[in-house]
């Protein structure tokens, strides 16, 4: 029997092993869940107190992993997700549609459709290769200096 | 005497120490912990790992335990592995941290989560589990006869990950009873029933009972926008169209680059502008 996800959240609304109470910005509260997409503790977003939730995850090898909840597998922990890797190797835009497609497109969590493709894309830009910060020009005397060695 | 006050008013030991509880109380809080322990959403919330459990709640064999199996703290580790909980007995392990404050000297001195309970029903699976479970950190082992609210839902967090052994999990009928049917081995006592029928509040909305009874929903789907930006038609093509539903085939047929063909209007009649004219 699978309790209502309404009587699960006001069970945990105020206490969760997922839940991370800030002081900053005016106590928010986030989430620890992979299940939720955009990290805040709300009842929409919670994953994995909702019957259908999807995350999005930075993957092992780079690109982003999709977890979509499996329906009437609530509670069979280990077979509940079904996980699907989209590689670096795709574009950005290919990575956005190929999320969309897969769940908001069949009517599965429409309401997530900006967050799925926000977080994909947050998680593809911080996986692009970091540039070296070029080298300081030096000013003034020590400009003048380093000149007069080369000289 | 026990701990503070002073001199003349020294703290007495025959101090009120325990809370007395309802027992109608305390059967309906082990109910509801109960009912928790088989929820994998309550279990994850509560911070237990069970992502690799097959199934919530966990119910193994007897046979596993039967003729003292397990009996060594080894074999109940590759027990624990084998049903998934591997990942918990991990956590708790790192779990392990030195106390804050003076708790450490009174015999606290560490702090670490709460691993897996094994529920065991003594007269099958035999005693000789605790023996194996009672060292591995984190991991407490309980019969089923002597459940215990401080390891069901430990610090008053609903949903411990429990392991049941069948024979544990069939004697929960005979202990507690159904919500119809009287506990054989409890006074008096009937599961709680539920006071809502239907918990769920979006079935509730959707319901046909209660749809039935709204207000229609004003303006429909489309519903007219009261302070709008007034469109030049000219420039927008959009709003011409509304206005001038000929204007799209009046642009297709290319009317206004159309040469004008045919002859001219004949030139007006003097006559005609004579009379017209005339003061």
């Amino acid at each position: 029997m699978s309790l209502s996800t309404d009587l699960l959240w006001e069970v945990t609304r105020n206490n969760s092993a997922f839940l991370v109470n800030r002081r900053t910005g005016g106590g928010a509260r986030f989430s620890r869940d992979p299940l939720n997409l955009t990290n805040v503790y709300s009842r929409k977003y919670e994953g994995s107190i909702n019957e259908k939730a999807f995350g999005v995850q930075p993957a092992a090898e780079g690109g982003v992993e999709v977890s979509v909840k499996k329906a009437g597998k609530a509670n069979k922990p280990a077979s509940a997700l079904q996980t699907s890797t989209i590689g670096k190797g795709k574009s950005t835009r290919k990575t956005y549609q190929s999320i969309v497609n897969s769940t908001t497109k069949r009517h599965y969590r429409p309401d997530l459709r900006a967050e799925a493709v926000a977080r994909a894309s947050a998680i593809r830009q911080s996986q692009r290769p970091k540039k070296a910060t070029p080298e300081r020009k030096l000013r003034g005397r020590k400009a003048e200096k380093a000149a007069e060695v080369e000289a | 005497m026990c701990r503070s006050g002073r001199m003349f008013a020294p703290t007495k030991v025959w101090r009120k120490w325990h809370q007395k509880i309802n027992l109608g109380q305390k059967r309906f809080a082990t109910a509801s912990a109960l009912a928790a322990s088989s929820n994998a959403a309550l279990l994850m919330a509560r911070g237990h790992r069970v992502s690799t459990v097959a199934e919530v709640p966990l119910v193994v064999a007897s046979s596993a335990f039967e003729g003292a199996a397990i009996t060594k703290t080894q074999a109940a580790i590759s027990f624990l592995k084998a049903v998934g909980a591997g990942q918990e007995l991990e956590k708790v392990k790192a779990s392990k941290k030195l106390r804050a404050g003076k708790g450490k000297l009174r015999g606290r001195r560490y702090r670490q989560r709460r691993g897996p309970l094994v529920v065991y029903s003594p007269e099958t699976d035999g005693k000789e589990l605790i023996k194996a479970f009672r060292n591995i950190p984190g991991v407490e082992t309980s019969s089923v006869y002597d459940l215990n609210l401080l390891q069901l839902a430990p610090g008053g967090h609903l949903g411990r990950f429990i392991i049941w052994t069948s024979s544990a999990f069939a004697a929960l009928d005979q202990i507690y009873g159904s919500t119809t049917e009287a506990s054989a081995l409890k006074k008096d006592f009937l599961l709680p029933s539920a006071l809502v029928a239907q918990p769920d509040i979006g079935k509730i909305i959707n319901s046909s009972e209660i749809q039935a009874v709204l207000r229609p929903v004003k303006g429909g789907a489309i519903t007219k926008r009261t302070q709008v930006q007034k469109k030049n038609p000219l420039r927008n093509r959009q709003v011409l169209l509304r206005l001038n539903p000929y204007a799209a085939q009046y642009s297709k047929d290319k009317v206004g680059q159309q040469k004008v063909t045919g002859e001219k209007a004949p030139k007006t009649s003097e006559l005609f502008l004579d009379v017209i004219n005339e003061p």
